[in-house]
């Protein structure tokens, strides 16, 4: 760029210009006043020519013209270095000025960051930059170290009015009041004067004038006379096209019209005098004045003799103390002479000659330690080598070099250091350097009191923004410290502008630290001035500021009250982030034909629930079951798919409020925003739905807003919450909504209120697309809004229930009796009454009689049992109530329900109670009502059985009963043992008191006991069929010490139901039933002292344990009998012993039986092994004692004998026997072995081949699942032979 | 003393961001920090032309602001780690074996399974490592 056009070149231009120094008498700027107009106000436009062309001839011989001229004009009492606390003073207003101008746009929101970065320099840098830059460089003028600001010239005017004209001119160039540079020796006091009469026109004719003017060029030569006429226009109307006074008079009041005095003769006079003194006195004389200096300088300064003179000379110099430095250089001091020399030439723009002399000149100064008029002749240096165009880095180190200079000398120069700085500054934006600009006006700024150091920033991040790579993070960096420093100094509105600047940078950023303190303190400001509404704005942006500290966010939540108190109401604010809404969680209960009886029972996924009512409710096909249907009872088709509600019963929606702060905070009236229309109007409401986003958020307002006035009236109940959130807190809130009459309910939102003084409103349907609703209805892929919709219908009746004294925490085992109640508290009755217990083996359904019975009474066994109580296998299908159980009124109907705790652990019970309206013209016909409980099961006693064939008997089993008390507290009584189905009956083995003295089984204690059980089935066939409906009976065997004791009932319900759950449970309803026994504990707990048991009686415990499988697996069953002790002798013969085998076929089919004595070597391999027989023992040391009894199979002991048993037997009368046998049939087989020597033998070195033969009708059954043939190894029997003497 | 060490993502998104001062100054260091960044995309879009600085990671000074020197180095994975300390007079070898450790300190830490890429660490462990690393800035060449 031509440095001339640049912002710098123009400014220098415009800056540096000779100074002409206007005296003048009163009664001119009398005259001038009338124009409302100061005599250098008036002249001031006429002084700057754009096109003056004038010849210059400087040092060298060839001259130049100039175009661009400009004289500054001052009085003579403004010519000296201006007051520091005035100009500051000035610079403060220029500010505040400023900054009233640019409010205006202060409001809107911050620009976005690709449009600050797209704007040019123009369009975003404030427009006053330049005159505030201008203006400090003013406070700096007229200083004595440079010749710059030194007056050329000197204009006297005096009015033609004055008495004396001669005599004025002669008085006003009294040294007394001429500034100080000239008194002081600064400058030379022989200065150019030129001569000027001015002549009012109102005041008369103009030939005084012309009368004094010749008297003046007879006194003070021809030449540098003038005369000049002013207010010619007589009535002061005359009107300027383009007022030329506009521009320098800064504050003008538009009353006052400028120049009206003047018309187009006088401005021409104006501009003509002025041309006349600039081109023909002041040109020529400074021309004159560089060539006479340039001669001087050559002749004591140039060429190497004067030179090293030069240097001789100043070497002497050095001594000299540093503080007459100031005065050291008078005007006629060569050095003073070679700055004015090279000042003028620059103002002639002959740089290369003025370069030369600053070259010359600031050598001189540095050895003369001249700091400060070093400093300047480098500063000037700079720019004339910036107007040359030419060695920039030359350029760039003067002004470095001159402003670190003025930086140095201290307070002195730091005023010309800002100067240098901003000019050091513009240089370097001129040669598109912004980045090193920028460092230029942060290092300006350090030295500047904060007012002007604001503006030095705010220009400084300015440059950041447009340099090459644009710097943004520094950008907003700078304004946030200028908007610090404006903010210090008051200047609100210019640091909110900064801030506002500094906001489109970090508005997206993730570095919250930074944007949360800018988004705070343009809040504050905004509310000090009084914009509440964008100050809230801000501050709310803050709000949620998780990651600040406890004090900090302390602080903005006091400042938002504070803020929001100021405006004077309750605030209401859209998508307040206290507390944060969490959407996601949001959950709609509502209540349609489904309905619930707590809201746990709500929880429980709906799958569950339809897998338990599928049975019960209606499919759809027949609620229409014939076209005859009145039509209205249906569901418009419209509505199908949108949810249904009824009128009076509330809509839940339960939704997460999280406090994202470490601070508590209040929340009060949390309330739904809902929207009803009747079904009229809804088309209409479907039309403006349509209208877009924006549209949305403004009718979603006016709801918000409306609905707080006009709830009460409204035909819909809100519930309103109040709640207190911890730090970090969330927490799920149930809002409901209970709409009063049909039509369409629509739920918007959710409004609360913050600390009960900013109303937060939250509406759902802003971000739908994003959500997922946990809703009810999740298979229909519906969007939010609809989801939220719901249609409401008339009032229905709904039933209400729930279990009567259910416990939370049972004992396994436990078996109550409880009551199911069922309310309708609608006057319309309900019918048809079905229910379904989604686990019958904890729950089931009682009979009614039940109910009056005592309990546990009704479970005892009756002498006089009167036939069978009916067992309700079918408690897994849906029970019907009874037909006359209506249900209407406050009267609750009680249903008995038995149940019993199976398993330990966490246990659901869900229960489905359908109904039908008695009333058949609603659009609802059947409800279901959906009942939930939770209830904990601990373990109580562990009850295991062994069973193991007696080894003497054929068709007894010794059964041993393993009962561990797993509770840790509680003790219990057992009762009772029975054991299930009528072909088995068990006894005891011993008499109870002696298995078992105490009659408690404590805490951890375990207890074994045997029994003896027997098999009591005929040996005739009993029918299959019958054998499986027949009502189960059973043996018991009291284990009470109390006689007196009734035993209880298996037989009859409930614990025969209860049974067949267990058995379904354990999956051995199919088993064969030969082989397995159930048995049934019964127990009572008992009750420790203090222990308030809000129950009548003793607990019950019933322990079912089912198809414990008799040891063998065999269907075979045998038995040898025979002799124990023989005497025999040895010495006469062998001895034969005869042995008896029965053997029993205990299966339905046929079976062949082959025994196959085994070589007796092999006794000692026989090593089958049959620890499979021990299933369901577990160690338990304390049982060591009584194990031997229960190793009847016991391979182990048999081997170890075996090995001692060295002599042998021979099975003598058979090698092998093979039989058949029919089902349930008993056969005898005689043996027969010889022994040879007298020992003990272990008579089990036969094996027992078996073999089902399939009877033809059981071909297909059970083959899987059964053994068809096996191997059994002999039971041992040891036989003791001994020599008889 | 070092007053400041930050992790920066490569999207320029504070990852750690940890001050070693008494004073609440936290805001001034975050600034300073945050314009660096400037200084480091500057730097890698305008790389020197000598040969060895090719895969340099280590920036060296960003820039000197009145009372801190700020020092960069840059992951190839784009990732800034920032250093700000008030010692003036400060060896480039101890700065490079400084980010060299906070290096393998944040490797370390972004192993974690637990860590989300780009999400703040939250690792005590590594602000335990990175306050020990600190701590023994200068210390092992100059002691």
């Amino acid at each position: 760029m031509d440095p001339v056009n640049s912002p710098l070149g123009r400014m220098l231009l415009d800056e540096i210009t000779p100074v002409v120094m206007v005296l003048r008498t009163n009664l001119v700027e009398e005259s001038c006043q009338k124009n409302g107009l100061s005599l250098i106000e008036m002249l001031s436009p006429f002084c700057a020519f754009n096109n003056i062309d004038v010849p210059v001839r400087t040092a060298s011989d060839q001259p130049y013209r100039i175009q661009k001229f400009k004289l500054r004009l001052f009085y003579a009492s403004d010519i000296q270095q201006p007051n520091v606390e005035v100009a500051k003073e000035r610079l403060k207003q220029a500010i505040t000025h400023a900054g009233e101008k640019d409010y205006s746009d202060l409001c809107s929101d911050p620009p976005q960051i690709e449009t600050v970065l797209a704007s040019t320099q123009s369009e975003l840098v404030p427009s006053w930059f330049p005159f505030f830059n201008k203006e400090l460089v003013h406070t700096v003028s007229f200083s004595d170290h440079e010749a710059l600001d030194h007056p050329v010239a000197c204009l006297l005017v005096v009015s033609s009015k004055d008495n004396e004209p001669i005599n004025k001119f002669v008085d006003l160039f009294n040294t007394d009041q001429l500034p100080s540079l000239l008194n002081d020796g600064a400058m030379d006091p022989k200065i150019l004067k030129y001569y000027l009469l001015l002549h009012d026109s109102q005041d008369g004719t103009s030939e005084k004038a012309t009368k004094y003017l010749t008297e003046m060029r007879n006194t003070f030569g021809s030449n540098d006379c003038g005369l000049l006429c002013i207010n010619s226009s007589q009535d002061g109307l005359f009107e300027h096209q383009e007022n030329p006074w506009a521009l320098y008079k800064t504050e003008s009041s538009p009353s006052q019209r400028l120049g009206c005095f003047l018309n187009i003769d006088d401005m021409d006079e104006l501009q003509n005098s002025m041309q006349d003194l600039s081109s023909k006195h002041i040109i020529p004389h400074m021309e004159q004045k560089i060539r006479v200096l340039n001669q001087q300088v050559s002749a004591t300064r140039k060429g190497l003799r004067n030179q090293i003179k030069n240097l001789w000379w100043r070497k002497g110099k050095e001594d000299m103390p540093e503080s007459f430095n100031g005065l050291m250089y008078t005007f006629s001091s060569i050095e003073s002479q070679i700055r004015v020399l090279a000042d003028y030439a620059f103002m002639l723009r002959d740089y290369e000659l003025a370069v030369s002399n600053y070259r010359l000149l600031s050598t001189d100064y540095k050895l003369d330690k001249a700091w400060k008029r070093y400093a300047g002749v480098q500063e000037m240096m700079g720019l004339t080598y910036f107007m040359l165009d030419q060695s920039r880095k030359e350029a760039e180190y003067c002004m470095e070099n001159a402003f670190n200079t003025y930086l140095k000398i201290g307070l002195a120069g730091q005023r010309n250091a800002t100067r240098c700085g901003l000019w050091w500054a513009e240089m370097l934006k001129t040669r598109d350097q912004f980045k090193e600009a920028a460092t230029v006006y942060f290092r300006i700024s350090g030295e500047e009191p904060p007012l002007h150091s604001a503006v030095m920033l705010e220009q400084g991040s300015y440059c950041y923004l447009f340099a090459k790579t644009p710097m943004l993070r520094k950008y907003g960096f700078h304004l946030v410290l200028s908007g610090d420093l404006y903010k210090k100094c008051d200047q609100i509105k210019h640091a909110i502008r900064t801030y506002r600047g500094a906001l489109t940078v970090f508005k997206e950023t993730k570095w919250s630290h930074i944007r949360d303190h800018v988004h705070f303190h343009i809040g504050k400001w905004y509310a000090i001035l009084g914009l509440f509404d964008v100050a809230i704005n801000h501050i709310m942006e803050v709000l949620a500021c998780s990651h600040q500290s406890k004090k900090t966010q302390e602080l903005f939540l006091r400042d938002f009250f504070q803020v929001v108190q100021k405006t004077g109401k309750t605030f209401e604010v859209l998508g307040l982030q206290l507390p944060v809404i969490d959407t996601p969680s949001l959950k709609v209960v509502f209540e349609d034909h489904r309905t619930y009886a707590s809201p746990e029972a709500v929880s429980v996924k709906e799958s569950l629930w339809r897998s338990l009512e599928e049975d019960m409710i209606p499919a759809l096909s027949t609620i229409k079951s014939n076209w005859l249907d009145l039509q209205p009872k249906l569901l418009p088709k419209k509505h199908k798919e949108s949810n249904v509600c009824v009128a009076g019963e509330a809509v839940k929606i339960e939704i997460g409020f999280k406090n994202p702060l470490q601070i508590p905070i209040s929340i009060s009236g949390a309330s739904l925003i809902c929207e009803h229309s009747t079904r009229s109007d809804k088309i209409e409401a479907d039309a403006t739905s349509l209208t877009n986003e924006n549209g949305n958020n403004d009718r979603f307002r006016n709801i918000a807003s409306s609905g707080e006035c006009s709830s009460d009236a409204s035909s819909f109940i809100v519930s309103e919450v109040d709640i207190s959130l911890g730090g970090g807190e969330t927490l799920l809130v149930q809002l409901s909504v209970t709409p009063k009459l049909e039509g369409t309910l629509k739920i918007v939102g959710v409004r609360w209120k913050l600390s009960g003084s900013v109303a937060g409103f939250y509406n759902f349907n802003s971000d739908l697309v994003k959500k997922k609703v946990a809703k009810r209805r999740s298979k229909m892929k519906q969007s939010m809004t609809d989801n939220l919709e719901f249609m409401v219908i008339k009032a229905l009746p709904k039933v209400e229930g729930f279990i009567r004294h259910l416990p939370k925490t049972v004992y396994a085992g436990d078996l109550r009796s409880l009551d199911l109640v069922l309310k309708n508290p609608s006057a319309i009755s309900v019918k048809n009454m079905k229910m379904k217990i989604s686990h019958p083996r904890f729950l089931i359904i009682g009979n009614q009689e039940v109910m009056d019975r005592e309990f546990p009474a009704c479970l005892e066994k009756k002498t006089n049992s009167d036939a069978q109580a009916k067992t309700n296998y079918a408690s897994d299908t849906v029970f019907q109530f009874p037909e006359d159980a209506l249900i209407h009124g406050e009267t609750p109907f009680v249903w008995p329900l038995w149940i019993r705790a199976a398993t330990h652990g966490n246990i659901s019970m869900d229960i489905t109670v359908y109904y039908e309206m008695g009333d058949t013209s609603t659009v609802m016909n059947y409800r279901t009502l959906r009942i939930h409980y939770n209830l904990e099961v601990l373990p109580s006693l562990d009850v295991s059985f062994q069973i193991s064939p007696c080894s003497l008997r054929l068709g007894e089993f010794l059964v041993r009963m393993d009962v561990v008390n797993r509770t840790s507290s509680k003790n219990f009584q057992i009762h009772q043992l029975s054991s299930v189905g009528n072909e088995w009956e068990i006894s005891l083995l011993q008499p109870i008191d002696a298995i078992f003295p105490s009659e408690l089984l404590l805490a951890g204690q375990a207890l074994s006991c045997f029994f003896k059980l027997k098999n009591s089935r005929k040996s005739v066939l009993i029918d299959d069929e019958n054998s499986s409906t027949a009502p189960l009976e059973g043996s018991d065997v009291s284990l009470s010490h109390r006689s007196h004791d009734l035993l209880f009932d298996i037989c009859r319900s409930p614990l025969v139901d209860f049974h067949h759950s267990e058995r379904v449970h354990q999956g051995m309803e199919n088993q064969e039933k030969s082989n397995t026994v159930d048995f049934i504990l019964i127990s009572r707990q008992q009750r420790s002292e203090g222990d308030s048991e809000e129950h009548n009686s003793l607990n019950i415990l019933s322990h079912h344990a089912c198809a414990c499988s008799i040891a063998s697996t065999s269907p075979v069953w045998w038995l040898v009998e025979g002799p124990r002790t023989i005497h025999h002798n040895f010495s006469a013969s062998i001895c034969e012993i005869k042995l008896r085998m029965t053997i029993r076929n205990s299966s339905k089919d046929p079976a062949s039986i082959r025994i196959d004595p085994s070589d007796s070597t092999s006794i000692g391999n026989t090593t089958s092994v049959s620890s499979g027989n021990e299933a369901g023992w577990y160690d338990i040391s304390l049982l060591n004692d009584v194990k031997v009894t229960s190793d009847v199979l016991g391979t182990r002991s048999g081997k170890s004998l075996s090995r001692e048993c060295v002599s042998l037997f021979i099975w003598s009368g058979m090698s092998s026997n093979r039989i058949k046998l029919e089902p349930m049939s008993t056969t005898e087989i005689p043996l027969q072995i010889c022994v040879f020597s007298p020992g003990t033998y272990d008579l089990s070195n036969y094996f027992l081949h078996w073999k089902i033969l399939p009877s033809n009708e059981h071909v297909n059954q059970g083959d899987g699942t059964r053994q068809s043939s096996g191997t059994c190894q002999g039971h041992p029997y040891f036989l003791t032979v001994l020599q008889s003497s | 003393m070092i007053v400041c060490v930050a992790v920066v993502g490569h999207q320029n998104n504070p990852v750690y961001i940890q001050s070693f001062t008494e004073a609440d100054d936290a805001l001034k260091l975050h600034h300073i920090v945050h314009c660096s960044l400037d200084v480091v995309d500057e730097r890698v879009n305008n790389p020197k032309k000598s040969g060895p600085t090719l895969n340099e990671t280590f920036l060296g000074l960003l820039y000197p602001t009145e009372n801190y020197k700020v020092y960069g180095y840059l992951t190839n994975t784009k990732v800034k780690f920032i250093l700000v300390t008030t010692d003036l007079d400060v060896r480039d070898a101890d700065v490079r074996n400084f980010f060299r450790r906070f290096h393998s300190a944040y490797v370390d830490a972004v192993s974690n399974p637990f860590h989300v890429p780009g999400k703040k660490i939250t690792s005590r462990t590594f602000a335990e490592r990175v306050s020990n690393i600190v701590k023994s800035f200068g210390l092992s060449s100059a002691g």
